[in-house]
């Protein structure tokens, strides 16, 4: 009976694309509403950051974040943590962080010597809301 | 020690930049300083970090880190409250921040050893020193109380002014 794969391979290839496109909304395409503003106003910096992309926060959630990242269509492509080195330690930590940009499909966390905004060497766990091979799209 | 081709490539621009720049600090033209990082902002620094120049010439400081700001800034009580670093009767400068391929320009007219740093990457080690002449000895300011001290990153980050007279330039290994 070739109708079961067939409804199969609909149904999945339909998941897959749910799954794939999951991002909420109101964060999918930048500018990202609410109290979130591009750090370049914020802070003398790129608007387009090599490798992260255009980035948006919520000056409030400051230095941890989060900041979201899209590529040069305006599109979300990450979510990323900024946890200054010192601040890892037994009394502190960072808790309830705001995670508004639904799927993730990878993780990367790296050392960051810092830059205007979070001016102190730190950590940047970045959830990744495209596949690997989509990081091209913010590389430049 | 096995050389790649590209490290010798490497090292063939860094010996040719050095020259060039001190061909330019001998002629008493202004000399380039990068601020330099890697791309995922990891590693930042000055290039050269240490710089040997004649009274009178200016050094340009250039922002050659696409993805990141930087700073050049004197080491003194006027900005930002801090130790000071650089000649007594020396005039202190900031360049304020400066986007990639920004400079920032300072003439340099007393004899001494000049400190700076960059503003959001002191705590990394983003540090320089520029020796003006023939200093006979570094500099210690009196003046340190109630003034923010520097960083032990950027305290080990200075190479010894006996080192820039001889070489010239000192750059990052």
């Amino acid at each position: 009976m070739k109708l079961v794969p067939a409804a199969l391979a609909i149904l999945l290839a339909g998941s897959l694309t749910a799954l794939a496109h999951d991002v909420p909304t109101e964060v999918a395409k930048s500018p990202p509403p609410g109290a979130f503003k591009a750090v370049s106003s914020l802070v003398k910096l790129p608007d387009f950051l090599p490798g992260m992309g255009q980035l948006f926060v919520d000056p409030a959630s400051l230095p941890g974040g989060p900041f979201l990242a899209y590529d040069h269509d305006g599109a979300l492509v990450s979510t990323i943590y900024m946890l200054p080195v010192k601040d890892l330690n037994p009394d502190k930590r960072f808790e309830d962080l705001a995670a508004p940009g639904g799927n993730v499909d990878h993780v990367d966390v790296y050392y960051n010597a810092g830059h205007p905004g979070v001016e102190e060497p730190h950590v940047h766990v970045v959830l990744w809301h495209v596949a690997a091979a989509d990081e091209a799209k913010v590389a430049q | 020690m096995i050389l790649t081709r590209r490290r010798v490539l490497e090292a063939g621009g860094g010996i040719f930049a050095a020259f060039l720049a001190e061909l330019a600090a001998a002629a008493g033209e202004p000399v380039e300083i990068a601020m330099k990082g890697k791309a995922d902002g990891s590693h930042v620094w000055f290039d050269p970090i240490g710089l040997h120049v004649k009274p009178g010439q200016t050094v340009q400081w250039a922002n050659r880190d696409r993805g990141n700001s930087h700073t050049a800034t004197s080491y003194h009580p006027e900005i930002f409250e801090r130790v000071r670093r650089i000649p007594a009767k020396a005039k202190p400068w900031n360049s304020d921040y400066l986007l990639p391929d920004e400079t920032f320009s300072f003439r340099f007219d007393e004899e001494g050893v000049y400190d700076y740093y960059c503003v959001p990457h002191e705590h990394a080690g983003m540090v320089g020193r520029i020796v003006v002449g023939n200093p006979s000895g570094t500099e210690v300011a009196a003046e340190a109380t109630g003034l923010t001290p520097l960083p032990t990153p950027a305290l080990n980050g200075f190479p010894p002014v006996e080192e820039i007279v001889a070489k010239g330039i000192v750059r990052r290994e």
